[in-house]
């Protein structure tokens, strides 16, 4: 595969420790991984594998102890926490298992926030357009409290595909859900990811969610215990 | 960040917590509106408190001396900006009723001669400027006199035997009573009169040629100052005079006419200069721990706001901004309530200011607030925006993420901004900068003690030993009791518990309540104690000695009570330390002071040196004299003199000089062995300096008493004693103390109402502050519910952390806010300490039970919901 000859995302040799219970914990242990443009990924792991810090990372949400992370090139362990925030504005869109939804905001208004901010020219249309793609075009007046558990990680992929962005990260996408509501969430993440030709990275329990993705990465105790590709994902994404 | 994106997200984020923006906006409300008003309410109660204090002198400030007043004195009035003059001659003669047909010679009497003459300045009504002179027949002063009349006291009347119509001799001129004065406001001549009054016209003082050569007359110029002029105005305004004039002018404004009622004037103005510091910072404190607990509930909203791209920068500009519009918007309900307040007052308390006086609508007033409103919102929010910048965006994945570091230099600014913040808008406040300073160094103390007290706590019960068993367990009674003891005292030492702002809020808080309120009891405890019920209602002079003991024979006829009386001596000073008075006044005169002494002007040491003085001798001293230096009759081998200590700062002696008098020829050497420290409040007789018994017994004297009268019995003992001893003058001061003692009660109404506001206004805030932070909390509620606590336990452990909380906060904030008021009430106010235990208690465990009440109240709903409910909301 081409694109996998030029990753979007680099990890080399990435450590990230952490106090727990009053002593330093290794949650990422010299982690090496790359993810191809257009590639999608799931990570998987037990409890406490270091899934969710390994994303961290990767989105410039948190800083490696050891080792460098590279965005499109770009080693980001160094940037300010306001380059760190550009980049992410311009580059990665999330999707999380407690979806994230600003409860202040209505449905469109939270769509509406990414597009602002990187000034979109048709934000309003753009918001619209992708409200009605996850079928909740009718719903964007309403606020987070007023809508389904499903309505809302709906939402938050409008959200997260609003601007576009090279890069999804995704944490659970169907933890919170039914097994039927997480399908219709994940089939519309396939759907909007192929159009836009995102690069996927999702962290997950689900096998539902993991046969979906090009390859798989297990993790235990912070490393890379082995990493799948092939069959499973292509049936999936042919399915 | 477009500023159109700005706005927008601005709009988005205030319409989110309209609960909590409401709550802060009214904290800063009650703030800023504490501030207006007791602007406003301090300016008329000033405006009051001058219009009756003005009567007593009848001017703004007057100008005396034994000269005709200088010519330039006009020049410097005119410099002061004063807006009228009107000048008065005073001195004393002997006039006599006309000779009776058969030639034989009226009785005559010794009388004290006000000669009145045309004011000069605009709009004046002449003599008196303030204040009311009553004459009978009811009209003006300068109708009644002409080259031929006179107006007479009726007590002179009397004693000649004379009416309105009859014709007076004075000064071997014939002149024609035209009617009685029956009280001039400015007669507070509370202590050595010689005789009753008798008005003139400046022509009629001329005709009867009474100023000769060595005359005593003493020249006065009454001043009147434009109405808006402030206090601080007329005080530099009398300082400057007496610098520039030359020795022996005497100058004096209203405030410090009587001793009584400046005293109580310059209190309030401490006191109303307290309240308004104390009322900013409790709004000040209010705004914190609201911002804090918004902001607590926030922070997923920030971490999402980061991850999605918004920077840092980008995210505290949205809540400073935030936080300003707030700030407005307290400020601006603030006004119009602290004008409403103003409004209200006159209706509701209609003694205490007329309401021709309020004038709730002043532009600077206003202004005030608005700038103190907001900068207390931006100052006091910035400690919690601080940490928007440290909510880590990785919170959006693990809510236990760490927070992002803040660099060293943001610490420094942010605490820089705060005492710089806090010193400014104290200064405003205070309009001092040297207060400001000190309010902004205590306020830093009394927070870091705070703090250092709440680590402390913190620390403490971290070390208890860890929770066993954190589920409830039932059915045995022991158990169930100490899990939610446990539960409530370990979850002070829980991270993120906010014990550390919550201590400091509160005790701040309790301080600022309890200095207010102990400083508002000595006030007014203070205020009742200056109207002793026994204060006299009559002065007598010029008693002779031999006359004495008839003289309280008629008084006890006239059931006098409470006749008190002592013995006085007139004497000049000759000689300080050997170095001779003229010499020493032509010293003072024309080098600098003697002293290093500030506080002594030259003008008041001149004065003091060269005046007339009045001695006395006791045994013992009266009430309301202290010995602050020195020991009373202690030196057997001299005779000793117990001086005034403010009087032997104005004179140039400490203990051990020797003072020459010339007692009217007789030379007389004391030396100062002691210096005492009256309280001129008690309206009994009070000297400058007394002398030891056994050394003046001898000198020619008279006798000086007070007595108080039966009410309305005072005319009949006036004329009683005319009757029997001519020369004996009685003075009736009811009346006067009467007023004084109307306007120190409506100060001390002003106190108590304005006290309490800001006290009420302080623990409404307070309550609410636990009350925001308590509401964070229904998530924690619904976790232990789960986990098996009943709704009881819960409570009881809530109640154990807000309790401990409360107690550690009142304790510390009692400490504090009792050494506030101590400071404040012996060192500004010079009142007596006194311990007001019910306050300090009240402040301790009202504060327990106050925190306990709140964040028991706060947690109400969320006790009341299943915990599903909580729980499903993710």
């Amino acid at each position: 595969m081409t694109l996998q000859e030029a990753p979007t995302i680099e990890l080399t040799g990435v450590s990230r420790r952490l106090p727990s219970g009053g002593r330093m914990l290794t949650f990422v242990d010299r982690v090496d991984l790359t993810v191809g443009r257009g590639e999608s990924l799931a990570v998987l792991g037990p409890s406490g594998s270091g899934k969710s810090t390994l994303l961290a990372l990767m989105a410039g949400l948190d800083r490696p102890d050891e080792g460098e992370v590279r965005i499109d090139g770009e080693e980001i362990q160094r940037l300010s926490e306001d380059r760190l925030a550009r980049l992410r504005r311009d580059k990665i869109g999330f999707v999380f298992q407690s979806f994230q939804l600003l409860s202040n905001l209505t449905a469109r208004e939270n769509v509406l926030l990414p597009l602002e901010l990187v000034r979109s020219r048709d934000a309003g249309g753009r918001a619209d357009e992708l409200l009605a793609a996850v079928g909740l075009g009718e719903r964007g007046h309403h606020y987070p409290s007023q809508l389904s558990g499903g309505e809302q990680q709906r939402v938050a992929l409008a959200r997260a595909f609003g601007p576009r962005p090279p890069i999804l990260l995704a944490d659970e996408p169907t933890g919170n859900l039914d097994s039927a509501t997480g399908a219709r969430v994940l089939d519309l993440l396939s759907e909007l990811r192929r159009a836009e030709g995102t690069t996927l990275v999702v962290v997950t329990h689900d096998p539902a969610v993991a046969a979906r993705a090009d390859r798989r990465v297990h993790l235990l105790d912070g490393r890379v215990e082995r990493i799948e590709s092939g069959a499973a994902a292509a049936a999936a994404e042919g399915g | 960040m477009s500023p159109r994106l700005y706005a927008r997200s601005l709009w988005r984020e205030m319409r989110g917590a309209r609960g909590k923006m409401l709550f802060f906006t009214l904290c800063l409300a009650v703030g800023v509106a504490a501030v207006v008003s007791v602007a406003g309410l301090s300016a008329a109660l000033d405006a009051g408190i001058r219009g009756e204090a003005r009567q007593l002198l009848a001017a703004d400030l007057a100008v005396s001396g034994r000269r005709p007043l200088p010519a330039d004195l006009d020049d410097r009035l005119a410099a002061l900006g004063a807006d009228a003059r009107v000048d008065v001659v005073e001195m004393v003669t002997v006039v006599a009723a006309p000779p009776a047909a058969d030639g034989t010679p009226g009785p005559s009497l010794l009388v004290e001669v006000k000669a009145v003459g045309e004011a000069v300045g605009e709009a004046s009504g002449g003599y008196p400027f303030y204040g009311e002179l009553n004459l009978e027949p009811p009209r003006r002063l300068g109708e009644l006199l002409d080259e031929t009349t006179v107006v007479a006291a009726p007590a002179l009347l009397t004693r000649l035997g004379l009416g309105v119509g009859d014709r007076l001799r004075v000064g071997g001129e014939d002149f024609t009573v035209a009617g009685r004065v029956l009280a001039e406001p400015d007669d507070v001549g509370v202590g050595f009169t010689l005789g009753p009054r008798l008005f003139l016209s400046r022509a009629g003082l001329e005709r009867a040629a009474l100023i000769q050569r060595g005359s005593r007359v003493e020249y006065r110029a009454l001043v009147r100052m434009p109405e808006d002029t402030p206090a601080a105005v007329l005080a530099d305004g009398v300082e400057e005079l007496r610098g520039a004039l030359t020795p022996g002018w005497r100058v004096e404004s209203w405030r410090e006419a009587q001793p009584a009622l400046r005293q109580g004037v310059a209190r309030v103005d401490r006191f109303l200069a307290l309240v308004a510091l104390l009322s900013l910072l409790a709004g000040g404190i209010g705004v914190a721990q609201t911002v804090r607990a918004w902001l607590a509930g926030r922070l997923d909203a920030i971490a999402v706001l980061k991850c999605i791209g918004w920077t840092p920068r980008e995210v505290t500009t949205l809540f400073v901004g935030q936080t300003a519009l707030l700030g407005l918007a307290g400020s601006l309900v603030g006004i119009a309530a602290g004008i409403a307040v103003q409004l209200a007052i006159p209706a509701l308390f209609p003694d205490l200011v007329p309401r021709r006086l309020i004038d709730p609508f002043q532009p600077l007033a206003m202004l005030r607030g608005l700038v103190l409103g907001l900068g207390v919102a931006l100052l006091f929010s910035l400690p919690p925006l601080a940490t928007v910048r440290r909510v880590p965006p990785a919170r959006v994945l693990r809510r236990d993420a760490q927070p992002l570091p803040l660099a060293r230099w943001a610490y420094a600014a942010t605490g820089l901004a705060l005492v710089g913040g806090l010193v400014a808008m104290a200064a405003l406040q205070a309009r001092s900068l040297p207060l400001g300073l000190g309010f902004a160094a205590g306020v830093a103390v009394a927070t870091l003690l705070l703090a250092a007290m709440a680590r402390v706590l913190v620390a403490g019960v971290g070390r208890l030993p860890a929770l066993a068993v954190m589920t409830p367990r039932r059915g045995r009674r022991g158990g169930r009791g100490r899990v939610w003891w446990r539960h409530g005292l370990s979850a002070l030492a829980r991270p993120g518990a906010g014990t550390l702002a919550a201590v400091v809020a509160l005790g701040l808080g309790t301080l600022v309540v309890l200095a207010m309120a102990l400083v508002q009891r000595h006030l007014t405890d203070e205020l009742a104690a200056d109207l002793p019920d026994d204060a006299p209602s009559a002065f007598l002079a010029d008693v002779q000695p031999d006359q004495w003991e008839e003289v309280q024979r008629v008084l006890a006829e006239g059931g006098a009570e409470d006749v008190r009386s002592v013995p006085v001596v007139m004497a000049r000073v000759a000689a300080l330390d050997g170095e001779t008075a003229d010499d020493l006044a032509e010293e003072r005169g024309v080098g600098g002071p003697r002293s290093d002494d500030p506080d002594a002007d030259d003008g008041t040491r001149r004065w003091a040196l060269t005046r007339e003085q009045r001695l006395t001798y006791l045994d013992e001293l009266p009430r309301g004299n202290e010995i602050v230096a020195g020991a009373l009759w202690s030196d057997p081998e001299v005779a000793e003199v117990s001086v005034e200590e403010e009087f032997a700062r104005e004179l140039g002696v400490g203990l051990g000089s020797t003072i020459d008098f010339d007692v009217q020829g007789v030379p007389l050497r004391v030396v100062v062995t002691s210096l005492r420290r009256v309280d001129w409040g008690t309206f009994g007789i009070n000297f400058f300096l007394v002398v030891e018994p056994g050394v003046l017994e001898a000198a020619p004297q008279q006798r000086l008493a007070t007595v108080r009268l039966p009410r309305g019995g005072e005319q009949a003992m006036q004329d009683a004693l005319t009757a029997r001893f001519p020369n004996v003058v009685m003075i009736q001061i009811r009346e006067i103390l009467e007023k004084i003692v109307g306007i120190l009660e409506r100060i001390s109404l002003a106190i108590r109402l304005l006290g309490g506001f800001t006290v009420l206004a302080g623990l409404a805030i307070l309550a609410g502050a636990v009350a925001a932070a308590a509401a964070q909390r229904g998530r924690e509620v619904a976790l232990l519910k789960t986990l098996g606590f009943t709704r009881f336990q819960v409570a009881a452990a809530f109640a154990v952390e807000y309790a401990a909380v409360g107690l550690v906060a009142g304790a510390i904030g009692a400490v504090g806010g009792g050494l506030l008021a101590w400071l404040v009430v012996s060192g500004e106010m010079e009142i007596g300490w006194r311990w007001y235990p019910a306050a300090f208690a009240a402040a301790l465990f009202g504060m327990a039970l106050l925190a306990t009440a709140a964040g028991l109240a706060a947690s109400w709903r969320a006790l009341a919901r299943r915990p599903v409910e909580v729980l499903r909301r993710v």
